[in-house]
């Protein structure tokens, strides 16, 4: 794959998540490409940790329906990156989400497309998280985890990895909607390995913070044709009702830390306790820091869910490819020869 | 590659080949066909345009190159970690053979070393392995310049050099005394090297002397792409058959190539081809040279196959890799690179499947799993992240 010269793109963002389990997953995903088509972040890799070949494929219906968008020059730059999935794990079985996928069209033909049919349709999850580190600048990409640390505890042990996430890594974030949840082992092993600052969003927190129900029905009106994320609210429980926002909180903080959503613990350091749950506690050289709710900042904070989740995709044009060149002043202007 | 006409639909036991894999069709038990292996260190990650110069760098090093066109960087090559440990029982560690001549210096592709472009093994990080183009260079190294000689006029020449040797050996000695520490160690790499050259005209006299090229020393390289690739194949063939050599890369045409194919009346480059934009007048072009490139192929899998060796054949002793750096020349994907392996490893590899692994997995992976079959065992090579699976007899 070309890479059009040497420019700042936008941070590139390491999504990892349980897809399947719970809705406010599908709306974080909606949260995050609602930012990436305001170039405030890229996508550069998806993975799951439920080892279900469905999880992989709603992750990639939703990736389509947003990144589908842009042209192929821009989908050249990190965009043809396969979906990535835990090979085996615990809680792989079917969930109500899933139904999407057997959405049909009048025709009988799938709504939805994707192109995950077998395992080899999918990325060993290691590979595929160094190999989207490698393609960042330095400090230019944010983990975000979004379900058990599955996934990536087992990358933090191939080769070199540590050191890729020093250079490369801003800080992960983790939601605490999942975590530790099914892989206590897992989760021990990435608070204990990982060689940067972690964030965490606690489960109380997107608690506190609901995503309203109703802007399924309110904010979606523009799209014409079926949308997988309003597809995917109804398919979790019945309507009416409003859904806890764990992963939100997490995609909300990565990307705009300074917007000041939430307040920020002091340092500390994370951990999973004897009953499986996580815990912090505060400590100066600590390389962790939780989230914590501002309740002034509740209206604003279910706004921006609710504007950047119900986010038309965008349609971009490959912007670098036929970028004029910065003239070289150092160069004399081209004089044209005398007839 | 034009892809559609070389990937198969399926997994599994072989059935119906490809189009451009169609001439290995009576070969089909003797395959390995391999997909979704991936060289993410060919890919740009921040370097750019070069993804000629970056595939092949990195094709059997495992390593993305350092984009330089004078200070060179990639990595040690598979074939020379094989060597390293196995190379002494065989009086060349390894061969490196070539078709296409090609500068070794320069800029070749947007900023990278033509040393890139134009080499498969490296000795390590910095030194290249120029690979032999020549036939006729090729049958001198394999069987000396005296080949046509008779066996004694040739252990003659040998007794000579030999001779010289000794003199050089006995004059450099004297100076050991008089030297310092920094020269001393320079005189100790020399006679290093002199007593390479010994072991390795020991290893020829006892070799040479039973060796039949079973073949007239060539003249030059020929025109024809067939007749260059059978000379070379033919030679590599009598150097795997005679324990001359236990490892070689052969560079088959260099990445960014113009030659053209006259001969199956295609006057175009070839590299430009690839460039098609999907232009069907194009593309089927691209997918005649593939499919000529793979029938050369599939003749030499024939004469290793009717060479015998042992109980079986010298194909079923061997394990050669046909492959690419590119997946899709128009796209320049590193991704599912088109891979095959020929031979069965003397018994270690079980032919005639397409196995089709998960994607993103690292095309070091089979670098690892050869070498293990190789009887070298390493951790981690390049970007590796294991071995790969489904080759194995059980």
């Amino acid at each position: 794959m070309q890479f059009p010269g040497n420019f700042k793109p936008p941070v590139g963002i390491i999504f990892d998540s349980d897809m399947g389990n719970r809705i406010d997953t599908v709306l974080a995903m909606a949260l995050l490409y609602g930012l990436d088509g305001k170039n405030e972040a890229r996508v550069v890799s998806i993975s799951v940790s439920k080892a279900n070949l469905k999880s992989a494929a709603l992750s990639e219906v939703i990736g389509r329906f947003y990144a589908g968008a842009v042209n192929g020059g821009f989908a050249a730059i990190g965009r043809n990156l396969p979906v990535g999935m835990a090979e085996d794990g615990p809680a792989k079985g079917d969930t109500p989400l899933f139904s999407v996928l057997d959405k049909k069209d009048e025709k009988g033909a799938a709504v939805y497309q994707h192109g995950i049919h077998s395992l080899v349709d999918t990325a060993e999850v290691p590979a595929l998280f160094r190999n989207a580190m490698t393609s960042q600048q330095d400090g230019n990409a944010i983990v975000l985890l979004c379900g058990p640390a599955t996934n990536l505890a087992n990358s933090i042990g191939l080769p070199n990895v540590k050191d890729l996430i020093k250079s490369k890594v801003r800080y992960l974030v983790i939601s605490g909607g999942a975590f530790p949840g099914i892989d206590p082992a897992a989760a021990k092993k990435l608070l204990a390995e990982w060689p940067g600052q972690i964030v965490f969003a606690p489960a109380e927190l997107g608690a506190a913070l609901p995503y309203p129900g109703a802007s399924i029905d309110k904010d979606f009106t523009w799209a014409t044709a079926p949308h997988p994320v309003v597809d995917a609210y109804r398919a979790y429980k019945a309507m009416p009702y409003d859904a806890p926002s764990w992963d939100m909180t997490a995609v909300l903080y990565a990307i705009r830390p300074k917007e000041n959503y939430f307040k920020l613990s002091e340092p500390g350091t994370l951990s999973v306790s004897s009953d499986g749950k996580a815990r912090f506690t505060p400590s100066p050289n600590g390389l962790h820091k939780q989230l914590i709710a501002d309740p002034a900042q509740r209206e604003k904070v279910i706004q921006a869910f609710v504007e950047l989740a119900s986010a038309k995709p965008v349609v971009r044009q490959f912007r670098f490819r036929n970028q004029k060149k910065a003239a070289d002043p150092a160069k004399p202007a081209d004089v044209k020869p005398k007839p | 590659m034009v892809v559609r006409n070389w990937v198969l639909d399926y997994e599994g036991k072989l059935g119906e080949l490809s189009r451009i894999m169609k001439p290995l069709e009576p070969y089909k038990d003797e395959i390995t066909v391999l997909a979704n292996l991936t060289h993410n260190n060919g890919r740009a990650l921040l370097d750019g345009a070069g993804d000629h110069g970056r595939c092949c760098g990195s094709y059997l090093t495992g390593v993305q190159p350092k984009k330089s066109a004078v200070d060179i960087h990639c990595g040690i090559s598979t074939d020379q970690i094989v060597a390293n440990k196995i190379g002494s029982q065989t009086r060349f560690p390894s061969l490196e053979v070539g078709m296409e001549d090609a500068r070794q210096a320069g800029d070749c592709d947007s900023g990278y070393s033509c040393a890139y472009t134009n080499n498969l093994a490296w000795r390590d990080e910095r030194q290249p392995l120029p690979p032999i183009l020549d036939p006729r260079a090729l049958f001198e190294r394999l069987f000396g310049k005296g080949a046509s000689l008779s066996p004694e006029a040739r252990a003659r020449q040998s007794k000579f050099r030999k001779s010289i040797l000794d003199f050089v050996t006995e004059d450099t000695k004297k100076l050991q005394g008089d030297l310092g520490p920094t020269d001393r160690r320079k005189l100790d790499e020399y006679m290093s090297s002199i007593r390479e050259i010994e072991r390795q005209l020991e290893k020829a006299e006892s070799d040479n002397a039973h060796i039949n090229p079973g073949m007239p020393k060539p003249y030059g390289v020929p025109a024809d792409f067939s007749e260059h690739f059978k000379l070379m194949t033919d030679m590599l063939t009598v150097a795997l058959q005679s324990d001359m050599t236990r490892v070689f890369t052969f560079l088959v045409t260099r990445e960014g190539t113009s030659r053209s194919y006259r001969e199956i009346g295609i006057p175009d480059g070839h590299h430009p081809l690839t460039h098609h934009r999907n232009e069907p007048a194009l593309m089927e072009k691209v997918t005649q040279i593939n499919t000529y490139h793979v029938k050369q192929f599939a003749a030499w899998i024939e004469k290793l196959k009717s060479t015998q060796e042992g109980d079986g054949s010298l194909l079923d002793n061997s394990m050669i890799v046909y492959g690419a750096g590119l997946c899709d020349g128009n796209k320049h994907n590193h991704e599912d690179l088109p891979t095959i392996i020929a031979g069965r490893g003397g018994n270690l590899i079980k032919p005639g499947y397409r196995r089709v692994y998960r994607r993103e997995t690292p095309m070091t992976n089979l670098h690892l799993t050869m070498m293990d079959r190789m009887g070298v065992h390493v951790d981690n090579f390049g970007d590796s992240t294991g071995r790969v699976t489904g080759l194995d007899l059980a």
